[in-house]
C-alpha cells in the first residue's frame, strides 16, 4: 500500500460526541466525499441540476405529506428554549432539563421532502423535471450502530417529477446506475423490497406496501441498505398540487443514497478504510 | 359494484365521470394507501368472505374488472 497523503493523515484524539454522532476522520471524510462525487454521477447521467434543500422543514408541510402518520417516532424536532429559561442558561444552568418550545420545524429525515415542499403549486411540464441534492438527514432511532445507523447522516437523492412512465424510467436508470457503480467499487449488493420503519406496522400503508412494494433497497452483504429506489405514484403531486403539464398531478420517484453507509460498505468489502480509499481512487474517473 | 364505485368517488371527490373497468386503481391512487384496509373491509362485507392478505396479490385490486372477478363473483360452491 502506498503512503497515505497528508490530507489522509490520522488526527489524534477524535472521539464520538455521543451515541449516533461521529466526527469522520480524514480517511473516512475522503471516502465520503469521493463516494458522493461518484454518486453524483447519476445526476450527471440524467442531467439533474444540483440544488441545496432547506435545513429545516415546516411541520405543517410534513403533516400534509402524512409524515407523522407514518413516522412519528423518527422526527427530530427543532426547539427553542422557553424565554423563562434564558436567564438561567445565561447564569450557567445546565441546559439539558430546561423547557423547550417547538419551533414548528423539524430537521429533515430525507432529502427529498424539502425539495418537494419547495415545488408546491408548480407545473413541472409534460417533460418533467429532475433535481439532485445532498443534505444531512436526522432520525431518532432506538439504537445506533457505527456508520450503519447514525442520528444524522448524509443522504443524496436524485428526484424526478413528471409522468408515470417517466417516473418508472427514472427508477430503472437509477437501479442500473447503482449496479454499475457497485461493480466499479467491488461492492456486492442485493436488491429486495424495503422494510420501512412504519410506526404502525400493521396499518394500512404498511400492509399495502407489503403487497405492492414501492421501495426497493440495495444492501451490502451484512444487510446494510445503502441505496434505494422509491416510487411515490402521484402522492406528492396530489398533496402539493404539483402538476406535469395537462396530465394532472405529477408522478414522482427518487433514487436515494445513504452516503455514510456507502463508506461502511466500502470498508466492509475492502478490509480497512485505507484500502477502501485506494479502491475508491482507482474507480474515480 | 355500485358500493365500490360509490366508495371510490367518495374518497376521490375530484374525480370526474365514471371509473373505467380497466383503470389502474392502485397506480392512480384511487385506493389510497391510508384507506387500503378500509377498502378490504368493504370488500369483505360485500362478499361475505374473509380476505387473507397472505394469499392475494396487488393485481387482485388493480382494476374494477379484477375486483369483480376475484372477490364478487359467486364462488363455484355457491353456484352449485
Amino acid at each position: 500500500m502506498s503512503t497515505p497523503s497528508t490530507t489522509d493523515a490520522p488526527v489524534p484524539g477524535l472521539r464520538s460526541p455521543g451515541a449516533g454522532l461521529v466526527t469522520l476522520d480524514p480517511v473516512h471524510t475522503a471516502l465520503l466525499r469521493g463516494l458522493d462525487d461518484l454518486l453524483t454521477g447519476l445526476a450527471t447521467r440524467l442531467a439533474a441540476p444540483e440544488v441545496l434543500g432547506p435545513p429545516l422543514l415546516p411541520a405543517e408541510g410534513l403533516t400534509r405529506l402524512d409524515y407523522f402518520r407514518n413516522f412519528p417516532h423518527l422526527g427530530v424536532s427543532a426547539g427553542r428554549f422557553h424565554p423563562e429559561a434564558l436567564d438561567g442558561l445565561a447564569a450557567g444552568e445546565p441546559p439539558t432539563d430546561l423547557p423547550l418550545r417547538p419551533s414548528g420545524h423539524l430537521l429533515p429525515s430525507a432529502t427529498c421532502y424539502g425539495l418537494l415542499l419547495s415545488l408546491e403549486g408548480a407545473d413541472v411540464g409534460a417533460d418533467g423535471t429532475r433535481l439532485s441534492a445532498s443534505g444531512r438527514c436526522f432520525r431518532n432511532e432506538t439504537h445506533y450502530d457505527g456508520l450503519r445507523r447514525l442520528w444524522g447522516f448524509h443522504m443524496r437523492e436524485v428526484l424526478y417529477l413528471g409522468t408515470r412512465e417517466g417516473a418508472a424510467q427514472h427508477l430503472e436508470q437509477g437501479a442500473e446506475f447503482i449496479a454499475d457503480l457497485a461493480d466499479r467499487l467491488g461492492l456486492a449488493l442485493t436488491r429486495a423490497p424495503a422494510d420501512d420503519p412504519f410506526y404502525d406496522r400493521g396499518g394500512s400503508r404498511a400492509r399495502l406496501m407489503a403487497l405492492d412494494p414501492v421501495k426497493h433497497e440495495f444492501s451490502a452483504p451484512d444487510g446494510t441498505a445503502i441505496a434505494s429506489v422509491n416510487r411515490h405514484r402521484n402522492f406528492f403531486g396530489e398533496r402539493l398540487d404539483i402538476s406535469a403539464g395537462p396530465t394532472g398531478p405529477a408522478h414522482s420517484a427518487c433514487v436515494a443514497f445513504g452516503v455514510e453507509r456507502w463508506v461502511h460498505a466500502m470498508t466492509l468489502a475492502h478490509g480497512t478504510p485505507e484500502q477502501a480509499l485506494h479502491r475508491l481512487r482507482d474507480a474515480l474517473p | 359494484m355500485e358500493r365500490i364505485t360509490a366508495w371510490l368517488h367518495e374518497r376521490n371527490p375530484g374525480l370526474d365521470g365514471p371509473i373505467a373497468p380497466d383503470e389502474d386503481l392502485i397506480e392512480a391512487r384511487l385506493i389510497d394507501s391510508m384507506d387500503f384496509l378500509e377498502f378490504i373491509d368493504l370488500l369483505e362485507s360485500l362478499s361475505g368472505r374473509t380476505i387473507d392478505l397472505q394469499t392475494i396479490t396487488i393485481d387482485d385490486f388493480r382494476t374494477l374488472d379484477r375486483i369483480r372477478e376475484r372477490f364478487l363473483k359467486p364462488s363455484e360452491a355457491a353456484k352449485a
